[in-house]
């Protein structure tokens, strides 16, 4: 499964740094897409500002096909509290930036699975593939104004993969 | 000194997850099932069936209807009933297959199960395709997962490709098809005296997975092919996918067997040796995370007889039960 879900990350990261080159946020000393997978990072009080945090949450697996069928689950969080220059005052329309790129990342709902613990990466033989974003009610606190996208991942189990 | 013997759990009911499906090739040429002796194979291993039976994984929504009527002779005032007679003998048999190939399509379809050749420039355009490019001959050494092939045929080809296998059609009638009975041709002027008809049907096919263009040159093959050995008349054109139609008037013919493998070592077979498609081409569809949903071909049959050689009884399925060494029977 961890191809799927690599893959999965990889290809919305992808697509955000075309998609608006300027989200961009700084972890480690490195300055990246704006775009994090939680179990993949040092744990953290809280999730960076206008970037996009992936959280697996779900799994299941469908057993009595031809190969096996992962199902995962995807909560994918964003925050924002405006810009400075603003005073927040614009964090309304920051989050509704960010629901619009959330739509554009997400299609199209399928990539190539890759295998990326080796390198150069390699295509696999199937497409990960997942469904249309379910997004959860804005919630405020205090001066953040968040939103929590739910995707379902898709992934077919390959011959010999972890 | 001698080990009491622990007295065996009474029979118990059975629990099975799900039900398993094969099928293997009629020989309608000479009205020849596929038997199934399940006190000689009874046990075999489910993900590897005895040849030629082919597994086709789990399947879906498995019923099974006896539709046999009986009668009552009734004598005497008031009547009574004094004996019964089998007037019918009918069963029917339906379920889904949760995975697309060439063989469950064809199993699911009613009638003939087209491969699409890929056309050839400028031909006229037709629901079930059109005039195919050339096909090529094939040379010697070939075996069932390979196609040896001359290097400039070879190199028309790609990794990854489908292909048919089979010889020319060149007039003959009845059933064509090498290895599964694919169509019966009624005349050489229905088909159009079309020489890829018999490759335009046949299950004889396969996915390319390498080709070599020296050495031993050739197709490598993916799977083997149903017909096996392919002989030396036999020619080879690309193929992109498959088509079934409404409508036809050929009905595939094919020996069955479905398995239950229960949780305490106990099985249930039945072994259906003539099935006959009794519904055109239908899907149904399984919801993941709406609007995203799983398609399944589903497929309705009916069950023609033989006869059993034990008692000269005509039967049209068997139902064994192997029960779990662990009960009393």
């Amino acid at each position: 499964m961890q191809n799927a879900k690599d893959t999965f990350y990889v290809a919305l990261r992808s697509r955000l740094a075309t998609l608006n080159p300027a989200r961009t946020m700084m972890l480690r000393a490195v300055t990246r897409p704006g775009i994090l997978v939680v179990e993949a990072e040092a744990p953290m009080a809280q999730p960076p500002l206008d970037a996009f945090t992936l959280n697996w949450t779900g799994f299941e697996a469908d057993l009595q096909l031809p190969a096996i069928l992962a199902r995962l689950t995807c909560e994918i969080q964003y925050s924002t509290a405006g810009t400075q220059a603003n005073a927040g005052l614009d964090r309304g329309r920051a989050l509704e930036e960010m629901d619009y790129e959330m739509l554009k990342l997400l299609y199209p709902y399928s990539a190539q699975k890759m295998n990326y613990t080796q390198s150069p990466a390699a295509a696999m033989q199937t497409l990960v593939f997942w469904s249309e974003p379910s997004f959860g009610h804005a919630v405020v606190l205090r001066d953040r104004l968040s939103r929590t996208v739910q995707v379902t991942v898709f992934a077919f189990q390959e011959q010999g993969e972890a | 000194m001698s080990i009491a013997a622990v007295p065996p759990m009474p029979a118990l009911p059975p629990t099975g997850r799900s039900v398993r499906a094969y099928f293997a090739p009629v020989d309608r040429v000479h009205a020849l099932p596929t038997l199934f002796d399940p006190s000689v194979n009874g046990r075999f291993t489910a993900s590897a069936p005895p040849a030629p039976w082919i597994g086709l994984g789990w399947i879906e929504d498995f019923a099974r209807r006896s539709t046999s009527r009986f009668g009552q002779l009734v004598t005497g005032s008031p009547g009574t009933t004094q004996f019964q007679v089998r007037e019918t003998v009918d069963a029917t048999v339906s379920f889904r297959f949760k995975a697309w190939s060439k063989l469950s399509m064809a199993l699911a379809a009613d009638s003939q199960h087209m491969n699409l050749i890929v056309p050839a420039a400028g031909s006229v355009a037709n629901g079930s395709g059109g005039k195919g490019v050339t096909p090529v001959n094939l040379a010697m050494g070939s075996t069932a997962t390979f196609l040896a092939l001359a290097a400039s045929d070879a190199a028309g080809f790609s990794a990854g490709s489908l292909v048919t296998v089979d010889v020319d059609y060149a007039g003959q009638t009845g059933f064509v098809g090498s290895g599964v009975s694919a169509a019966s041709v009624p005349s050489a002027t229905a088909v159009n005296y079309d020489p890829d008809y018999i490759r335009r049907v046949s299950f004889n096919v396969a996915r390319v997975t390498s080709v070599a263009t020296t050495g031993a040159t050739g197709l490598q093959l993916a799977q083997p092919l149903i017909a096996g050995v392919p002989g030396a008349n036999m020619r080879v054109q690309p193929i992109s996918g498959f088509v079934d139609r409404e409508g036809g008037s050929f009905f595939q013919e094919w020996s069955a067997l479905f398995l239950i493998d229960g949780e305490q070592g106990e099985r249930i077979l039945f072994h259906y040796p003539r099935l006959q498609s009794m519904a055109g081409p239908s899907e149904s569809a399984t919801a993941l995370v709406p609007p995203l949903e799983r398609i399944a071909l589903s497929a309705a049959f009916r069950a023609l007889p033989v006869t059993d050689t034990n008692d000269g009884e005509p039967v049209v399925c068997f139902r064994s039960f192997l029960p779990s060494p662990a009960t009393l029977v």
